[in-house]
This record gives structure tokens, sequence and C-alpha cells, in this order.
């Protein structure tokens, strides 16, 4: 008797345990990963942060039949947790990151072209979607962006009388002039060629002087002459005493602090530094300007974009299905109702031409960024090498700042690239 | 009573069996993943790939920053677990001693220990700082400088820094280890000493670390163990730059895995340091188990 009520009982347990996916065939789990912006990146999608309610609850409740199951992760550990999730076969169905090149080379996304809707396709920003491109396969849309610019501090500018710098002998004659202005107490420049952003420093000044990571043929060229004179002049500001002292670890949230504390004169930061500064209580007089270029080249100002992509999932049992879903997630996601909302809450700029109207309304400020945007050149994202190149700039510059030479630096790279 | 004895002998198997299955599914099943992918092939993305056999392996130690590496994870390890061992070692002996609020300073000596050592590591990150750091300050303040010092003027000094935080927090762990030995020496061996002349050099030498000697073993594998492994404080203070120069093993295979997106040759460095390990600990523990069993 006991035996046949603990089999029963064993089977009762079983069905209970199979009942949920017998009768929710039906229904479509979205595995998503979110990149944590700031600290309202976990409110708007989870918490209470979207008007008293979430992104998830708002989904879900309009569209039946889709279920979240999303996950809002630090930028610190994003690359661990997608990796360790591929390696065990479990990688996310929609991904919200910068990098793609290597997993749409690897054959992991779907392209986007199967799950992104025509209308929505043909609103984000032509210049954007060129940037996830890998033969003539679009592989990830643009979820924001950020700018990067000049800013200075306007009020020491005065004091001391001098203009902003536009070339790179300028720059020099007005920090030579805060030095002597300030006794050394305020530093004129401010550098970051740390591990976190160094290939960034080296996009500001190689870029100035008309190098730059990869050629007019976009192969890779990182030892161009131009790029070797830059980063030499980088390095010459660094040398004269006219930068943060510690380049290697002094981050560009080191500078801004810096920069909000009134020790230091300019800093090239991105469009939310106003709001970073406010944040920190600092009341700077800042203005913005371009980046100053070498003599007789142009200014190019700096675009971050981050992305968002979609797996492939062999398993789901309905591939039509799933892609739907995911073209009604990212439809629900870009609806300026929600996006501008998501895009303005931590000061980004918008990826899509509908967003940017009631961006514009709410904040005029908006509109010179978008400006600034539209010249940007981007980090050459969409090519396989892109991460080796992007550490192997910012070694190449830290050794060089323990005195390495920096032809010998580049030259050692692009010998590993081109083979 | 025979057949009793016999059916109780599985008894304590059973006792033994969840320890024994959690070391096997959190330690030994871990240990040999990593094994395995360490003759594998594996993507830029994380996929595994087929056996390549010691490619991996060819990789890693051909890798630039290799030997700088290797170089400064010795000094990392000899340095922190040497100086806080002797440091320890003598707190203990001084909070042995009978003094009034010696309760507090035992509590006291916890607090580096009991922080995580990401604060611990940011806290000194700010303590150092040459635009506001508090060391420039309270030196500034109390007229010992004229004016700001850059404590972090070159990777060697910044290395310097790095393995003094590993000391700062790695004194609390041997000094209570070293002092939870102290504690059970017997009194009187050290009244019979004094009845006989031995003064504090000699009473140290023959009674305190000839019995302290188990605790000290235990500590020092420990922190051998812990430092090698340890990849807050390198982390939170200079993340290894310029160039590798401050990285231990422990970071750059980090930094190589998800920074470089070298996962094999990571995964052969993370089997290489595991071996290393594996022998420091043993030849340690050996030489130290024939020390005792000498007569």
């Amino acid at each position: 008797m006991k035996k046949t009520l603990a089999l029963l009982l064993a089977l009762i347990m079983v069905f209970a345990l199979a009942a949920p996916s017998a009768f929710a065939d039906d229904e479509i789990t979205l595995d998503v990963i979110i990149c944590q912006y700031g600290p309202n990146t976990n409110e708007w999608f989870l918490g209470k942060g979207m008007n008293g309610t979430n992104f998830v609850d708002k989904f879900e409740a309009e569209n039946p039949g889709i279920k979240l199951n999303l996950d809002v992760v630090s930028w610190n550990d994003v690359y661990t947790e997608v990796d360790t999730r591929i390696a065990n076969g479990n990688a996310p169905d929609i991904l919200n990151i910068d990098v793609f090149a290597n997993y749409a080379n690897e054959g992991l996304l779907l392209p986007v072209k199967d799950y992104c809707p025509d209308e929505l396709f043909e609103d984000f920003f032509p210049s954007f979607i060129e940037q996830s491109v890998i033969d003539d396969t679009v592989w990830a849309v643009p979820d924001l962006a950020s700018a990067r610019a000049l800013f200075y501090n306007a009020d020491m500018f005065d004091e001391v009388g001098i203009e902003v710098p536009t070339t790179w002998a300028e720059l020099k004659d007005a920090s030579q002039a805060i030095i002597d202005f300030y006794d050394g107490e305020v530093y004129p420049w401010g550098i970051d060629m740390t591990t976190d952003e160094g290939q960034a420093a080296f996009a500001y000044y190689t870029w100035g002087n008309g190098g730059g990571f990869v050629d007019a043929d976009g192969e890779w060229a990182v030892n161009s002459a131009e790029n070797v004179e830059a980063i030499n002049f980088a390095l010459d500001l660094i040398n004269s005493g006219y930068t943060n002292p510690n380049p290697a670890t002094q981050t560009r949230y080191d500078l801004q602090d810096m920069f909000a504390a009134g020790k230091l004169a300019m800093v090239i930061a991105p469009n939310q530094l106003p709001t970073y500064v406010a944040d920190k209580g600092g009341e700077i007089n800042m203005a913005t300007a371009n980046i100053p270029a070498n003599e007789g080249k142009s200014s190019s100002s700096v675009g971050v974009m981050d992305r968002v992509m979609a797996f492939k999932d062999d398993s789901a049992p309905d591939q039509a299905a799933r892609n739907e879903a995911i073209g009604k997630f990212l439809s629900f996601f870009y609806d300026p109702e929600n996006y501008v909302g998501w895009v303005s809450m931590e000061g980004f700029l918008p990826a899509v031409n509908s967003a940017v109207e009631a961006l514009v309304a709410a904040d005029p400020s908006f509109e010179a960024w978008l400006d600034v945007l539209g010249g940007c050149q981007f980090y050459p994202t969409a090519k396989a090498e892109w991460d080796q190149v992007k550490q192997g700039v910012i070694a190449a510059e830290q050794s060089a700042l323990t005195g390495a030479d920096i032809q010998t630096e580049l030259d050692a790279l692009q010998a590993a690239l081109v083979g | 009573m025979n057949a009793l004895q016999g059916k109780r002998k599985w008894v304590p198997y059973v006792w033994l069996l969840p320890s024994a299955l959690l070391i096997a599914v959190f330690v030994i099943f871990p240990i040999l993943i990593v094994f395995k992918l360490s003759f594998s092939e594996i993507s830029k993305a994380g996929v595994i790939g087929d056996f390549i056999g010691f490619q991996n392996y060819i990789d890693a130690v051909h890798l630039p920053a290799f030997k700088t590496v290797m170089v400064n994870t010795f000094w990392w390890v000899i340095s922190v677990v040497g100086i806080s061992t002797l440091l320890g070692f003598i707190v203990a002996l001084v909070l042995n001693q009978k003094f009034h609020g010696r309760k507090i300073a035992r509590s006291i000596l916890v607090f580096p220990w009991a922080t995580s050592l990401v604060i611990q590591a940011s806290v000194w990150n700010y303590i150092i700082k040459y635009e506001y750091g508090s060391l420039n300050n309270v030196l500034l303040n109390l007229g010992i400088i004229n004016q700001a010092i850059n404590w972090r003027s070159s990777y060697t000094v910044e290395f310097i820094w790095e393995c003094g935080v590993g000391i700062f927090v790695t004194v609390p762990f041997v000094a209570f280890c070293v002092l939870s030995g102290l504690q059970s020496i017997d009194g009187s061996l050290y009244e019979a000493a004094t009845v006989d002349g031995a003064g504090f050099w000699n009473k140290l030498w023959n009674i305190t670390l000839p019995l302290v000697r188990p605790s000290l073993t235990v500590s020092t594998v420990l922190n051998i163990i812990y430092v090698f492994n340890s990849f807050p404080i390198v982390y939170t203070m200079t993340k290894g730059a310029p160039a590798n120069k401050t990285d231990t093993m422990i970071t750059y295979l980090y930094m190589l895995s998800f920074y470089d997106r070298k996962k094999g040759p990571a995964t052969a460095l993370s089997v290489i340091g595991f071996l290393i390990l594996c022998v420091c600990a043993g030849v340690y523990m050996l030489s130290v188990m024939r020390k005792e069993e000498e007569p």
C-alpha cells in the first residue's frame, strides 16, 4: 500500500513539473541582457522607473504570449556573463552590448532583416547602421550613442585671457599660459591612456592628424606616420607637464572629477559631462569646442555607439514566431513613447529619427549634439581584429609612457595584424 | 557483535558523502573542465572547438608579457606572504601580552581582513591620490612636506603600493593564526625557562617558534594560495597598467580572456598557475611535515 502511495505521489510530482511546459507551448520566452548604463537602468527595465511601472511589465501586458527574462548586467561583468553563456550553449536571445563582430563572424547572430520590421529599420540613422555591417549584412541595430567633444572651463580661460585652442600648437601655448597663471596648480589638459579607454586617446590624436586605425581602403594602418606623429605629440604634452600626471591609471572619470573640482582646465568627454559635473556638486562654467587638430588637418569628434543584436537558437520550435517576438521587442523598445524616456534618462543621444523631435523639444541642447554626432567618426568595430587593435594600441601607448618607442610598438602591432 | 561492526563500517562514509559530493561538484569537476578547455580551441566569443593539444600552452608562454607577469607574480607572492608572515607574527606576540585594551586592539585588527578587498584597494587608491589624496593632505597640513608628492610616479612604485596593500590585508590573518597557536602554549614552559635563566630571544627561538610552527604552516600555505590567486587589489588599483607591468598571473589571465579575448592561452595560464600552486604548497607541506617528524 505504502509503495503504491509513493508511486502515485511521484507520478503527481513528475506531472506537476511537466505541466507548465505542456500547457505553455504557445508562449515564447526571450532571454534578454541589457547593459547597465547608470543607476536608472535597472529601475526603468525592472523596477518602477517607467512612470510607476517598468519595461518588462508594460511589454508583457501589451504583448500577450511573449515573456521577457531580462537581466540588467553591469558593464564590468557583461563580457564575462555573455561569453560564459555562449560557452555553455545558453546564449541570450537578445543582447545589448557595444561589440558584435566576433559573434557575427562565428555565425552566432541572426541577420537584422530576419527579425527587424522594415518600418523600424528605416527609422535608424543610416550612418549608424553602416557601423554594424559585415559582408553586406546588417548584424545589429544601434540602441543609443554618445559623442565626444572638448569641454573647457570658460571662467579659467577668461581669467588667463586666452582663446580656446583649435590646433595642436595653440593647445601647447594655451597649456603653458594656464601653467604659468595658476603656478602649476591646475592641469591644463586631461589624457586618459588607461586600460579602460586608451583607444579613445588614440582616436582623438590620430584622427586629428589625418591618421587613424584604418587607411582610406579600410585596411589596418595603426603604424602610419600620422599616427606615430600624433601619439608622440600626446606624449610630448605629458612630458611637458601639461597633463594629469598618471595617464596610464587615471581614467576618464578621474579626469571628469578633476574637471568638476576645478583642477583641470580642458577635458575631452561625452555629452553627459554637464550632468555628471552637476551630480558631483561641481559648479563649473563650462563650454564645448571641437577637439584640437594638427595644423591644416580637420578636427573629428569621436562617436561611441552601442548595439542590440539577436542570437540564433536552433532549438526554438518555431523560428518564425521567435523572430516575430524579437521584432515586437524592438518595436516596443524604439516606440518614441518608451525610447525617448530611455535615452534622455541617462543623457544619451538617440539612434532613431522618430525620437529626435521629442528629445529636442524636451532639451534644445540636444540639437547641437545631434549635429556633432552627424560628423563623428566611429571605431572600426565591424572588423574582426578590433579587440586586438583596441588592446594593442592601449598597450603601445602605455609602453611608450614607460619609455618605449611608439613607432616600434605600433610596427609590432601592425605586423601582428597583417601577418 | 562482529556482524554489527561490519554493518557500521559504512556509516562514516555516509556522513562524509555530502562533503565529498560538494567537493566533487564545486572543486574537482570545474578543475577537470578547465584542464579539458586548456587543450581545446576556444573562439573569441567563447565557443569551444576541437582538441588542439598543447597549442594553448605554447601560445601562452610566447605571449610578450608572459615573462614580466611571471616575475611580478613571484615578487607579489614572496613579498606579501613573507612580510605579512613576519609582521603578523610580531603583532600576534604583542597581542598575546596582557595590556589594557587588548580586546579592543584584537577587534580592530580584524577590520582590514574582514573588509572587502575591492573596498580596501579603492580606499588606498584615494589615500595615495596625488591631487586630493588624504596622505598628501595629512603630510601637507602637518608641514612635513611643502608640496604634494606623486605617490604613483612609476609602475615600480605602483607595484610596491599594491604589495603594501596586500600585506596590510594579510597581516591580520597571520596574526590570528599565530595567536591561536600562542594561546595553546602552556605558560609553565616559559616559567621553567625563566627559572633556567633563558632570555626573550632564547624563549622565542626554543619554545615559541617550535610550538607555533603548525599554525604558521597553515597560515603560510593558505596565504600562498590566497595571495597567488588574489585578483581585486591589482585589478582595482592599476588593472595591470601600464602595459601589464603591474599585472600578476591572475589579473593577466583575466585581461587576456575578457579584454584581449585570447581565451585558450588564458585557460592554459590558469592551469599553469594551478600546477605552480600545487607544487609550492606540496613542497612546503612536505618539508614542514618532515621537520615535525624529526625527533
